[in-house]
């Protein structure tokens, strides 16, 4: 049982990072829109352009069945 | 799919099929409904920003039609004297929070910042979705403020500064206090949990006492910062009470946490004894949840109204001595300076017109829109708008001394002697508080005095049992419920406690123009002479009419336009003119010489052609379609009509409605001293306005509605907000109000019945403190599933 010894402590220390890290984050205005970043992905910038129009086309075909 | 009508690509909005508006998006052509949106989708497309047409999940707002007459205007937000009020300068770069419209879901925040990050000389955009604003960093060397605005509103979204709230900078600044305190709190719940239902678990004792030891000091450790960091808030506001010779809420639980922190050190540091770790953190865990929950409802609304207070400086066109015209800022004026304000501006500031007499359009002022005729000589106020012609202006006053700045100050001063809401809950728990803390003490004393060692555990279960937890929670909870209720149709409450005034409300004043009334004219009768004509008539008199400036005319609208010709306006008359080669007459009674007996309906405009009435319209500000719908449903009120329109005209309205007093001719300063005369009669007054003479009666009153198409002043005086121009709502409001109230009652009755049935329990002994954390919390959350019911 002398394990717990070591683990606890290492618990307590990963528990400061965290929150280390949460706080960091408050800070940082992270908090602030919790809307927006959520989509920030979806947003393929690296694309190349003929990729993109192609996404597109596949995307309307959808709207269009849907009507 | 209907053929005729296909939604713009880009707003949503229907458009005609064949609309003459399209643009290329992804790769096909799109139908436009108007100019504003073909100009809005181009300029994204042409940007490379297309992408945005594949994410956003809502459409558009619709483009700006005037689009080219809107960017020249944008131009006087340079001006560094302007930006001194609103622009953070950091040296090089300037940073400014800008508030924009339009912003419909996410995908306009990235719309946004690409579109700015390209522009040259922006250096950092963040768009907030959620808040609908944007912060800016510019270097002024490369770009002005103008050209921003202009960027955005090239792709569609009106951006201007606004006057931020002055409580929001401290709010966002315990918003993340209270993200942080919250966050610690959970996160050592969290594992002084774990490690304390270990030891709750230890049922056959096979744990040895050093290893319980060890446990006992993590927890310690764990415990220490939410006590002393989440707990914080608890302790200052138990200061601040204790400092103002009274108790409230944080005052038990502050005795609580101590109490079992210091004894849980003690029994940790003499190895003997109970520690309740677990439940101290638990306790400060949820308590905080409940703060924060109201704290960020409040935090809502003061946000939207904020963003509606935009910035938006008045210009005047000043002449100077050798005749030039020059454009200038309002605040810039001084006495004696010449003013030129042309037909369809608004008069910079307080002066006297030396030349030139024109129609002025007073209704931000006196709530009335119909204009008055001022010649030279007459005096005109800052704020007003110039109606028909040219005029000079002498400044008499400079800006800060206008009319309106005066009423606003008029405001300030009634907001001071408003009457403060007795809050119920407060001064309730207050006796509350004092109870627990004196039961505590008694059983402390009690138990002591028999020589119970468990004396002190028994003291602090009744602390924790008793705890007004679930009671604290009363309150809030169902405001908040209450307040999103209220967020989703439509209605803004700036002030939580409102809702539990608008239940002891027995009077409801009411302003007349723009309340209401829909605050222009309308035709509320029409007669023709051969009603077979009807049509051919009503066309020639709306085509005559839109010839017009007078606000009247607007009242018109042809269904087919017929050309005019001959046409000529007479002011204060009416008009003349040739349609179809016959002459016509077209105004009041004496100006066309018709005979008003003659008519059967009680006309004020009346077409006549040779000398024979051939039409009679009675066109008056025309009652809002649901008014009296809406009053009928308030009958359990006292309804009074305060007006600052003529007597005659309130009186008319007046007997239509449901209305108990109606009085006319009252300046800002009479309709305040009239609610405060109600009041001192013992009423409790709402007040519902529009207008900016009816900022000082709103702030006044004990609970105001500002209506949907009120000034920023209304709205900043006002206590709730209709987002609608309409007053359906209002009973809306008064209704939810009253089940708020409900549920506040039945909350607070089961925290206290809870209470009051564990208190033997505590009293006696029986409960351990771990108990009594788990029944406060259980207790908790019935009040808030039980708040929760409002939302539906």
């Amino acid at each position: 049982m002398s394990i717990i010894y070591v683990l606890i402590p290492l618990a307590i220390i990963l528990v400061a990072v965290a929150l280390g890290i949460f706080f960091w984050a408050v800070k940082s205005d992270q908090f602030q829109d919790l809307e927006r970043q959520g989509y920030s992905i979806l947003f393929d910038d690296d694309l190349p352009e003929e990729e993109r129009h192609q996404q597109a086309k596949t995307q309307d075909k959808a709207n269009n069945d849907n009507e | 799919m209907n053929v005729t009508a296909i939604e713009c690509y880009h707003c949503g909005l229907p458009a005609e099929a064949d609309s003459p508006y399209h643009a290329t998006i992804l790769g096909k052509n799109r139908v436009m409904c108007c100019p504003g949106c073909q100009a809005v989708a181009e300029a994204i497309v042409d940007n490379g920003l297309e992408d945005y047409y594949q994410f956003r999940t809502e459409p558009a707002a619709r483009g700006d039609t005037e689009f080219q007459a809107t960017l020249g205007k944008l131009a006087m937000y340079d001006d560094p004297a302007l930006q001194e009020d609103f622009v953070i300068d950091e040296g090089i770069n300037k940073q400014i929070q800008l508030t924009v419209e339009g912003i419909t879901c996410a995908a306009c925040g990235w719309l946004i910042e690409k579109q700015l990050a390209r522009v040259n000389g922006i250096n950092q955009v963040s768009v907030n979705v959620s808040e609908r604003r944007a912060a800016v960093t510019w270097s002024d060397e490369m770009i002005h403020l103008s050209g921003i605005l202009k960027a955005l509103k090239k792709i569609g979204y009106a951006a201007l500064p606004f006057q931020p709230d002055q409580h929001e900078a401290s709010y966002q600044n315990e918003q993340k206090q209270f993200l942080k305190k919250l966050g610690l709190a959970g996160l050592m719940t969290m594992q002084v949990m774990m490690l304390m239902t270990g030891l709750y678990f230890d049922l056959f004792g096979a744990i040895e006492a050093e290893t319980r030891q060890y446990f006992y000091w993590v927890a310690l450790v764990l415990t220490t910062p939410v006590v002393f960091y989440s707990g914080s808030t608890f302790y200052l506001g138990a200061i601040k009470a204790i400092s103002a010779r009274t108790v409230n809420m944080d005052v038990p639980v502050t005795i609580a946490v101590f109490g079992t922190y210091i004894a849980g050190i003690k029994s940790t540091l003499l190895e003997t004894g109970d520690v309740y770790f677990e439940s101290i953190c638990m306790f400060i865990f949820l308590l905080l949840l409940s703060r924060y929950l109201e704290h960020r409802s409040r935090h809502r609304a003061t946000q939207i109204s904020a963003n509606m207070m935009q910035y938006i400086p008045v210009t005047a066109h000043r002449l100077s001595d050798d005749g030039k015209v020059e454009p200038c800022l309002a605040k810039h004026l001084a006495v004696g300076d010449k003013v030129l304000v042309k037909a369809g501006e608004t008069i910079p500031v307080d002066g006297r017109i030396i030349e030139g007499a024109s129609a002025i359009d007073e209704s931000m002022l006196t709530g009335e829109f119909e204009p008055v005729l001022k010649e030279t000589g007459a005096a005109v106020f800052g704020g007003t708008v110039n109606q028909q012609n040219t005029l000079t202006i002498e400044v008499h006053q400079q800006l800060k001394y206008a009319l309106v700045n005066q009423i606003i100050r008029l405001q300030s001063t009634a907001m001071a002697n408003k009457p403060k809401a007795a809050q119920m809950a407060d001064s309730f728990s207050r006796y509350f508080v004092v109870a627990v803390l004196a039961i505590s003490a008694l059983t402390f004393a009690y138990w002591t005095v028999q020589g119970n060692n468990e004396a002190f555990w028994i003291a602090i279960a009744v602390l924790v049992a008793t705890c007004p937890c679930a009671l604290g929670l009363a309150t809030p909870s169902a405001l908040t419920c209450a307040m999103a209720r209220l967020n989703k149709q439509g209605i803004l409450l700036k002030r939580a406690d409102a809702l539990e005034q608008i239940t002891g409300i027995d009077t409801i004043a009411l302003d007349k123009t723009g309340t209401l009334t829909e605050g222009k004219f309308g035709i509320a009768d029409r007669w023709f002479a051969d009603p077979t004509q009807a049509e051919y008539l009503f066309n020639v008199t709306a085509s005559l009419e839109a010839r017009s400036e007078h606000p009247i005319s607007k009242a018109f609208s042809a269904s087919e336009s017929l050309a005019v010709s001959e046409f000529e306006v007479t002011a204060g008359g009416g008009i003349r003119g040739s349609v179809d080669g016959k002459q016509y007459l077209l105004g009041s009674a004496t100006f066309t010489q018709a005979d008003p007996s003659a008519v059967p309906v009680s006309a004020n405009v009346y077409l006549v052609c040779n000398g024979e009435c051939l039409a009679a319209y009675e066109v008056t500000d025309s009652l809002k379609s649901d008014t009296a719908e809406t009053l009928a449903g308030l009958d359990s009120f006292q309804l009074v009509l305060l007006s600052g329109d003529t007597q005659q005209n309130v009186d008319k309205l007046a007997a239509k409605l449901p209305l108990a007093v109606a009085t006319g001719e009252l300046t800002p300063q009479q309709k305040y001293q009239a609610v405060q005369k109600l009041q001192a009669q013992g009423h409790k007054v709402m007040m519902l306005g529009d207008g900016i003479n009816d900022a000082p009666v709103l702030a006044s009153a004990d609970v105001s509605v500002a209506v949907g198409n009120a000034t920023d002043i209304a709205r900043n005086a006002a206590d709730v907000v209709l987002l609608s121009e309409s007053l359906s709502t209002v009973p809306a409001l008064v209704d939810i109000a009253a089940k708020t109230r409900r549920k506040i009652r039945q909350n607070i009755f089961w925290a206290l019945g809870y209470n009051l049935l564990i208190l033997p329990f505590a009293v006696s002994g029986l409960l351990l403190p771990w108990m009594a954390v788990i029944g406060m919390s259980l207790s908790s959350i019935i009040v808030v599933s039980n708040s929760t019911r409002l939302l539906k």
